[in-house]
């Protein structure tokens, strides 16, 4: 065997040094939900104060400005689960048509896709802000969801799975059976790439949860904030004068916002890295 | 199509029809043009467009053919915004690229169940949102309440302002180096994983050391998905735009500190839409230059 037993004690303090570098601000969070704004300034930021806030800043969390945090996570939920689900059925619908078929202008049409990966969202969200805004779609669920349905990376990694996991004879010997098209895809195909829906669906939770720019511009209205907007636009006017700082408050409420995102990483992280040495191998 | 075989005793399969391929496809390639390619033609479109003010009426939109391109070349504050994340990405990739890459190979090295617990470890930050991350080091960074400077005061040191003009810029690289480390460094990690064991086996025979092994076999098999991570953080630096964005109100951020952050000025403060989708679409264009120099570099240079 290559691998050892054993890392060297270099190798564990290096690796120690980074995870402490990785962990340090999460230590930060969790020492923080703890304290009021006062403490926040007066007692040393990687230990708890003498006193806890917690459930003061948990009550000021969920009650400031009508309980509006809440509003904005299951508008979180909504944003990332729609465009998940949606973008891993198109996603696996035209990396199958990629991975099954051949047909002219495959490799071009194939190439424009990856190629747009480069565009940077800015060049996309501007444009889209003025379309959407004559068809009426700004602040509506529809402005921030549709625009992420489209994946070119996820079809990209889709198309990966389909040519590891799903074999041409099949195909052909279902046909000699008499099997649709679309009966060998769903009945047959799907269930051989379970992998790689459940990574592609992963990648497209997290981007549309963490997706920020899109809201910025698309939505104006509060009650249709994600959490990302909600929280800077707390920070925003958290710093302002005149208000009363709720440092604290927004901190705990960063903490909420990324929970499912740990929850889904620690459940489902072997498909996320199998996904990626996917990806990265054949790229 | 169907070509009859009379000797074969089963009935022959039915070809699927030319169409078949392009009803599976037609889903993508609807979304695909509507939110990719007709806001890119449409973008492209806006930049030929110049705002133009007469008297005290209100501004029109007139056909100003390249002006717009023109004036992108001659915009001191566009070009230090260039400027600045060319800085950025010259000084923070390769050191991303360095610890990943180390990262990776270190925690190759052994099998055990601290392997596992590292690796969780080193991936949780990508998990964090881009503006929750800008807001949690913001927090950090602030001069009054960060805990490095509680540190620092309590060793007798003088408070650093993490987010004055001069260095926030490397607070902001700090952000993405702790968010994008650890996931580079599973892509690595990943890639490590996946090659046979015999190759190892037959270089073990032949009496290689642990550091010819990761020179002569490791390093050379990275180098697809070196490239493929090197690729992602040149598009991904080129459109920083969260963290210094969720920073400004905390510090003392420039408007125009990466192009995006100014680009976003220019559409909401200024207004002028056909400004920006010029910006947007030069950054692109920049972007994909980058990119394919080197692709090019590395594929025909064979070796990395």
């Amino acid at each position: 065997m290559v691998r050892k037993e054993k890392f060297t004690p270099l190798q564990i303090l290096a690796l120690t040094l980074f995870a402490i570098y990785a962990l340090l601000p999460l230590w930060w969070v969790i020492v923080t939900i703890f304290k009021d704004n006062g403490q926040l300034f007066s007692t040393f930021g990687l230990w708890f104060g003498n006193k806890s806030y917690l459930s003061e800043n948990l009550n000021t969390l969920f009650t400031r400005q009508d309980g509006i945090f809440t509003r904005w996570a299951v508008n979180s939920i909504v944003y990332a689960g729609t465009t998940a689900l949606g973008s891993v059925v198109v996603s696996a619908m035209a990396g199958y048509a990629f991975s099954a078929y051949e047909f002219k202008g495959k490799d071009a049409l194939f190439g424009l896709i990856l190629a747009t990966i480069m565009v940077p969202s800015t060049a996309l969200v501007l444009p889209l802000f003025l379309m959407m805004q004559k068809m009426g779609l700004l602040n509506t669920y529809w402005a921030v969801i549709l625009p992420g349905l489209v994946n070119p990376f996820g079809l990209y990694l889709m198309r990966l799975f389909w040519d590891a996991g799903f074999p041409k004879d099949l195909m052909e010997a279902a046909r000699i059976d008499g099997a649709g098209e679309w009966t060998i895809f769903q009945r047959l195909g799907l269930p051989l790439v379970r992998g790689g829906l459940v990574t592609v669906g992963l990648f497209a939770f997290v981007a549309a949860w963490n997706n920020f720019f899109l809201p910025l511009v698309a939505v104006s209205r509060e009650d249709l904030f994600p959490l990302t907007l909600g929280l800077s636009v707390w920070n925003q006017t958290s710093s302002s004068s005149g208000q009363e700082p709720i440092y604290t408050v927004i901190v705990l409420g960063s903490l909420i916002s990324i929970l499912p995102l740990v929850l889904a990483f620690l459940t489902l992280g072997r498909y996320w890295q199998g996904g990626l040495a996917n990806g990265a191998v054949k790229g | 199509m169907v070509v009859s075989r009379p000797y074969l005793p089963r009935t022959p399969a039915v070809k699927p029809s030319r169409g078949t391929p392009w009803l599976f496809l037609s889903p993508f390639l609807v979304l695909f043009t509507l939110f990719y390619i007709a806001p890119v033609m449409y973008a492209g479109y806006l930049s030929l467009f110049i705002k133009k003010r007469a008297g005290f009426g209100a501004a029109k939109e007139v056909f100003g053919g390249m002006a717009n391109y023109v004036r992108a070349f001659q915009d001191t504050e566009f070009l230090s915004s260039l400027l600045n994340i060319l800085k950025f990405g010259v000084v923070q990739i390769p050191i991303m690229m360095l610890v990943a890459t180390a990262l990776a190979l270190v925690l190759d090295a052994a099998k055990n169940r601290l392997q596992g617990v590292f690796r969780t470890a080193f991936y949780l930050p990508y998990t964090i949102p881009s503006v929750i991350a800008g807001l949690l080091w913001g927090y950090l960074y602030s001069k009054n309440l960060s805990p490095f400077n509680q540190i620092v005061t309590a060793l007798g040191g003088g408070r650093v302002d993490f987010l004055g003009s001069d260095i926030v810029l490397w607070s902001i690289a700090n952000i993405v180096t702790w968010t994008w480390t650890g996931y580079n460094m599973i892509t690595l990690y990943a890639a490590l994983q996946n090659i046979p064991t015999d190759l190892y086996e037959a270089a073990r025979i032949d009496g290689a050391s642990p550091w010819q092994l990761t020179r002569d076999i490791k390093l050379p098999l990275l180098k697809p998905s070196l490239l493929l991570v090197l690729i992602f953080s040149i598009i991904g630096t080129m459109q920083v735009f969260a963290e210094p964005f969720v920073l400004r109100p905390l510090g003392y951020v420039p408007d125009n500190i990466t192009p995006n952050t100014y680009l976003y000025l220019v559409a909401s403060r200024d207004g002028n839409f056909s400004y920006a989708a010029t910006l947007a679409i030069l950054l692109a264009i920049f972007t994909f230059l980058m990119s394919a120099v080197f692709l090019r570099f590395t594929r025909r240079g064979g070796e990395l």
